[in-house]
């Protein structure tokens, strides 16, 4: 079985004689990136800087809950505002292919430039399994180009250090745990955030739909496991779909746009069901998005499909 | 015990890497095109991947030379299966009804490498090939409702080959399967 601590204790040594002066951890908050964090900085101390980059697509609050739990973690970071930079970027841009390769690019040109400033040539990165794994090599199909991964530059300066390669989420859960890491339970979030939850043109117009309606997904799911009504899946969210629909709305004709609703149960992400959601659930969920969101989203599915042949995320 | 995982490309190899060590096996994922006088090993496992093994057999590096050579136990899982059943006078096609995710096992013998499990569960699939000639020296241990081979055995070998991928979690009865396998080997090597 998995041995937690003796993992810890490999690559916190073996962090320590690779990593030759000062490091940057690529950090979103999420469970392998804070976890990174964590042995990079049991491993080098005061010389790493944890540096987290908004790039506009982060959910609903996610930004300054980062910053609380890093004082709370009680580590060396910076936040790093870059959302402009981000949507100039994604302007005309539709492929879910292009959209990774572009925003895995853009983080890189975030991380070299706080590098610099810090004087650091390493970028150490929460990457799991999963990640290389679907973003192809000389044998393996390209399944979707993880942004940490398949969307790095090769012109790229940093020498990338990655503790958690090998490892799947739920084996990531377990060191958290080990670790005392506070979002040891959260759940996963793709690196490429809300840009992939957009299927289509990533505007600040279209982020703002899907953000709200992931945060209404969100609460809805959480507040039922709560009460006992369902186990919180391993992943729940929302998607914007590329079309209209016809729709009714106070006598009036409504041409709105439609929102997927997507769970699934998993281990590692490496093969999914999809979440056996109570309906009183979902038509609360379905309910809300609807009359909160009136002017934008009329029309609201339920994603029934495993993976595979899906993925979790639709891009 | 030493078993090592040629990798085919398959998106579930480094899964039945994790799952042969979590069963405390000595294993390493191993590139198909690694020398067979380079291996120490007591059995392999053949990975499932992308190639369509019927006209990229190319694709599938050494694989045939383990066949030929192995005087050890060998899995094959989906592309690693078609392989090895070509190799042994099969042929494999385009599935009629390819089979992604969630399917029902039905097993039709139990053999070694099914022992002690139920006569049906639920398996994982991904497969757009499927094996439609299994010749005279290969048995047929399981079937789905749409597909005829899911699991064989080669006559007077240890060798099995699986269409389904007992790595994966959504799998019931992977370990187990995994486990009747490294039975196997013990035993072939006693």
């Amino acid at each position: 079985m998995f041995n937690a601590e003796r993992f810890v204790n490999e690559q916190i040594e073996e962090m320590r004689s690779k990593i030759k002066g000062k490091a940057i951890i690529a950090c979103s908050g999420g469970v392998d990136s804070t976890v990174a964090a964590v042995l990079a900085s049991r491993a080098v101390g005061d010389r790493l800087l944890t540096v987290y980059v908004n790039n506009g697509f982060m959910r609903k609050g996610e930004t300054e809950a980062v910053g609380k739990m890093f004082d709370t973690l009680g580590v060396n970071y910076r936040l790093v505002d870059a959302s402009e930079e981000f949507f100039a970027a994604m302007k005309g841009v539709t492929d879910p292919e292009r959209k990774r390769k572009i925003i895995g690019e853009r983080f890189i040109r975030v991380f070299e430039r706080t590098a610099k400033e810090f004087g650091a040539k390493y970028l150490v990165q929460g990457t799991i399994a999963p990640d290389w794994i679907e973003s192809g090599d000389g044998v393996r199909d390209v399944i979707k180009s993880h942004h940490n991964v398949g969307g790095l530059p090769k012109d790229m300066d940093m020498e990338l250090v990655e503790p958690l390669r090998d490892l799947y989420k739920d084996e990531v859960r377990v060191v958290a745990r080990y670790l005392n890491v506070q979002v040891a339970e959260r759940q996963p979030f793709p690196g490429p955030a809300l840009a992939i939850r957009v299927l289509g043109e990533v505007t600040p117009e279209s982020v703002e739909i899907v953000r709200e309606a992931c945060a209404i997904v969100e609460e809805e799911i959480e507040r039922a496991s709560a009460a006992g009504k369902m186990t919180r899946p391993w992943q729940y969210f929302a998607v914007l779909l590329p079309c209209q629909s016809v729709g009714v709305q106070g006598d009036n004709r409504a041409y709105g746009r439609t929102i997927a609703v997507r769970s699934v149960e998993s281990i590692d992400g490496m093969s999914a069901a999809y979440s056996r959601i109570p309906h009183e659930v979902l038509e609360r969920i379905s309910v809300r998005i609807t009359n909160e969101m009136k002017s934008d989203v009329n029309r609201v599915v339920y994603d029934i499909t495993n993976k595979p042949p899906a993925t979790v995320e639709w891009e | 015990m030493r078993v090592y995982v040629v990798d085919n490309g398959g998106q579930w190899t480094h899964r039945e890497w994790r799952v042969l060590k979590y069963l405390d096996v000595e294993t390493k994922i191993i590139p198909n095109n690694t020398p067979f006088d380079d291996l120490d090993v007591d059995a392999l496992v053949l990975s499932g991947g992308s190639p369509h093994v019927a006209d990229e057999n190319e694709k599938m590096g050494r694989n045939g030379e383990y066949l030929d050579r192995a005087d050890f136990p060998i899995l094959g899982i989906c592309a690693g299966f078609h392989f090895m059943t070509n190799h042994f006078g099969g042929r494999t096609a385009p599935a009629g009804k390819p089979e992604f995710g969630k399917a029902t096992l039905i097993v039709d013998k139990e053999n070694d490498i099914f022992l002690g499990l139920p006569r049906e569960f639920v398996v994982w699939q991904s497969h757009n090939d499927e094996v439609v000639k299994v010749p005279e020296n290969i048995e047929i241990l399981a079937h789905t409702v749409d597909c005829p081979v899911e699991a064989i055995k080669v006559k007077g070998k240890p060798f099995y080959g699986l269409q389904f991928h007992p790595e994966v979690e959504n799998t019931e009865h992977g370990s187990e399967i995994f486990q009747n396998f490294l039975k196997v080997v013990e035993e072939w090597h006693r």
